[in-house]
């Protein structure tokens, strides 16, 4: 079931692994930091409960889509799991395993986004040109937002108040409150691939097609240009207090600086690799300056930016990592393989 | 030119790709229904816009919206389906559903910037290789359609393959001249007469028509044939070289050449005998972006000549030829 014996790393005395047929497509972890879930190309969402951590065997396999889960967000309710797939279902998963459907395109449901504080809850997911906003239990369908072309990616703002979506040509930024029908649109030209928000608003980036990324400072709408690698970026994390910009792309992790006037005109700061293999997943610890970091080469390391510090993960795995992501208390994590790999590693103490 | 090779996975382990091109009503659909309910023991996922004239019978059918982009790789020419990129790499995901995948396009569609995904994005060209450009053309109706549309004209030029469909609609003779008029716009692609789409699979999937190994092989004389250069627009110039060449000049030439006029080449096809190289050196380009590697030994005996095909508009053959024979080892 699990090649567990050849991984080196935390994974060995504080994690386990499991092994199922199909691309891991995303991982996270529930609100209340006690469910992990992996989605499948198979369609497949694999839910671990923290208790049965080192239990691989008992982490629960529930057929959500008819083809690939392409998308997996935190459920607004502490303990589930919305998943978007290609046969157009935008589903919930909850936590004794029931599956519901809140919504039904003729496109695959390519992103999937959630937010939840202690005024407001929302859900939303894209498909084909089309943003759906729903409301946090996801029966009421609040907004429709058009784009001009196929949406890339989708982000919340840290407080829930905007909602920005990239697509050819741009972002798009739109409130949520229901009385706001206008959009803000950022312009660049080209092709847009994925979008993350400074967790204090201060900017919103883009990866793009030609191997670099595009930013704009939403204070006025400058734009910042950050390029140099040698790939297409496909992970990007924001610190905890936005002060680095993490991302993958190159056989370093580069990091871009979020203070004393931003990224513009300074070179990134690069932090160690695996010694030549392509990063692939990059996320920041939601509670401490760690940051973890997935490779093509199948391994996960976590990086101290402050000393350049690194801790194995875990090493050996082979495949390339496609998925990697804390639990919001930072205390696990979780990541999957391009060939079916599943960890999930305990950090607490004791 | 790419001096890197194509992929570090064999040829056999990238996913044939094959791109159905023609003009509205010329049958694409149910060329496309007739692959696909074949008795192949074949899978495949199928890649259709949503304007399709009809139903497209298979599990595994995807909606497209045929968004083109311009690469900002200093390339004028070079625009790329970004949905392709999108659908393409998920569909890589599920590698063991399906033996190979087919996009259809729309009737008007330039076939340029699906082929041109293939050359311009890393993780496309990792996983998959355009296996052929397959254009569809209604015998009936093809010469009025080429007076009309620029479109039909490009989809013939760039075709790898030609299938001349609802040949029990014209005559003998009708049909020799609407072969002669595909012939001068593409003196290259292998054309194949059908009815109702009822054509042998073997000359539509997996021909390798983009790496011309197959096609050489079924027509050896393609390159000889010069004769039609009356076509005022789109044509094809063929040029071959018994002295070998030598690689580092073909690549200068070649590269400055695509650089100036690739906007006007529409596709550029080669097996080249490069100086002191064992193998064959498959060439290729799509407009600027090229391509090339070598495809395996001469055969015992076979004259080792090079041979080169442009197909585009306003080509100059002296200047060309000229060019190609600057490129022989001294």
């Amino acid at each position: 079931m699990s090649s567990s014996s050849t991984l080196r790393g935390l994974i060995e005395k504080r994690g386990a692994t499991r092994t199922v047929e199909g691309h891991i497509t995303a991982c996270a972890a529930s609100h209340d930091n006690l469910r992990f879930a992996f989605t499948t190309a198979e369609g497949d969402v694999i839910v671990a409960h923290r208790a049965d951590l080192a239990d691989p065997a008992s982490w629960a396999t529930y057929a959500v889509h008819d083809g690939a889960a392409l998308a997996l967000a935190p459920d607004t309710d502490p303990s589930g799991f919305l998943t978007g797939g290609d046969d157009g279902r935008l589903c919930r998963l909850n936590m004794h395993g029931e599956i519901d459907e809140l919504g039904k395109s003729r496109r695959w449901v390519d992103h999937v986004a959630s937010h939840v504080d202690a005024k407001t809850a929302y859900i939303a997911s894209a498909s084909g040109k089309v943003v759906e906003l729903r409301d946090g239990r996801g029966e009421t369908l609040l907004k429709t937002l058009e784009h001009p072309s196929s949406v890339t990616g989708i982000v919340f703002d840290t407080k829930g108040k905007r909602l920005a979506a990239s697509h050819y040509n741009g972002a798009s930024v739109w409130f949520t409150q229901p009385k706001s029908e206008s959009v803000r649109t950022l312009e660049w030209k080209g092709s847009h691939t994925g979008i993350a928000i400074h967790p204090a608003g201060e900017a919103l980036i883009t990866t793009m097609q030609d191997n670099d990324l595009h930013g704009w400072r939403l204070s006025d709408g400058h734009n910042i240009r950050m390029s140099g690698y040698p790939t297409k970026v496909r992970s990007m994390s924001f610190s905890r207090t936005g002060k680095w910009l993490a991302t993958s792309g190159a056989d370093v992790v580069v990091m871009w600086p979020f203070f004393g006037g931003g990224p513009m005109g300074k070179p990134p700061l690069e932090l160690p690799g695996m010694g030549g293999a392509l990063c692939t997943r990059v996320a920041h610890n939601p509670e401490q300056d760690i940051l973890a970091a997935g490779f093509a080469d199948g391994s996960v390391i976590m990086i101290e930016p402050e000393t350049k510090r690194v801790l194995p993960v875990c090493l050996g795995a082979g495949g390339a990592i496609s998925a990697l992501a804390y639990s919001p208390d930072g205390c696990l994590l979780g990541f999957g393989t391009e060939d079916g790999l599943m960890g999930l590693v305990d950090l607490s103490a004791g | 030119m790419s001096d890197t090779p194509l992929s570090s996975e064999p040829a056999n382990a990238l996913v044939p790709v094959t791109v159905l091109t023609g003009f509205l009503g010329a049958g694409k659909t149910t060329l496309l229904n007739h692959i696909l309910t074949a008795e192949h023991g074949r899978k495949y996922a199928v890649v259709i816009n949503e304007f399709g004239e009809l139903g497209v019978d298979n599990d595994l059918v995807v909606d497209a919206d045929e968004e083109v982009f311009e690469m900002n790789n200093g390339c004028i020419c070079c625009t790329v389906r970004g949905d392709l990129i999108r659908i393409l790499g998920s569909l890589m995901k599920r590698r063991n559903k399906f033996d190979g995948i087919i996009i259809e396009t729309t009737g008007l569609a330039d076939p340029a910037p699906v082929a041109q995904t293939f050359f311009a994005d890393e993780d496309v060209r990792a996983k998959t290789r355009l296996d052929a450009v397959v254009t569809v053309v209604d015998a009936y109706n093809i010469e009025q359609t080429l007076k009309e549309s620029p479109e039909a004209r490009q989809q013939i030029a760039f075709a790898d393959v030609i299938i001349l469909n609802k040949t029990d609609l014209v005559d003998e003779a009708r049909l020799k001249s609407v072969e002669d008029t595909l012939r001068g716009i593409n003196a290259l692609a292998p054309i194949h007469k059908a009815q109702k789409g009822n054509v042998k699979l073997t000359d539509v999937m997996d021909v390798g028509g983009f790496d011309l190994q197959r096609i050489l092989a079924s027509t050896p004389d393609f390159l000889e044939n010069t004769h039609h250069h009356h076509e005022e627009d789109l044509t094809s110039v063929s040029l071959t070289l018994k002295t070998p060449l030598d690689a580092g000049k073909f690549q200068m030439w070649i590269g400055a050449l695509l650089q100036e006029k690739g906007a006007d080449i529409l596709r550029s096809k080669g097996i080249l005998n490069f100086e002191g190289q064992p193998d064959r050196f498959a060439f290729q380009a799509v407009h600027m972006m090229a391509d090339g590697n070598a495809i395996g030994p001469w055969k015992e005996g076979e004259e080792r000549i090079s041979r080169l095909v442009f197909i585009g508009r306003n080509l100059n053959r002296p200047q060309l030829r000229r060019g190609f024979e600057s490129c022989a080892v001294a």
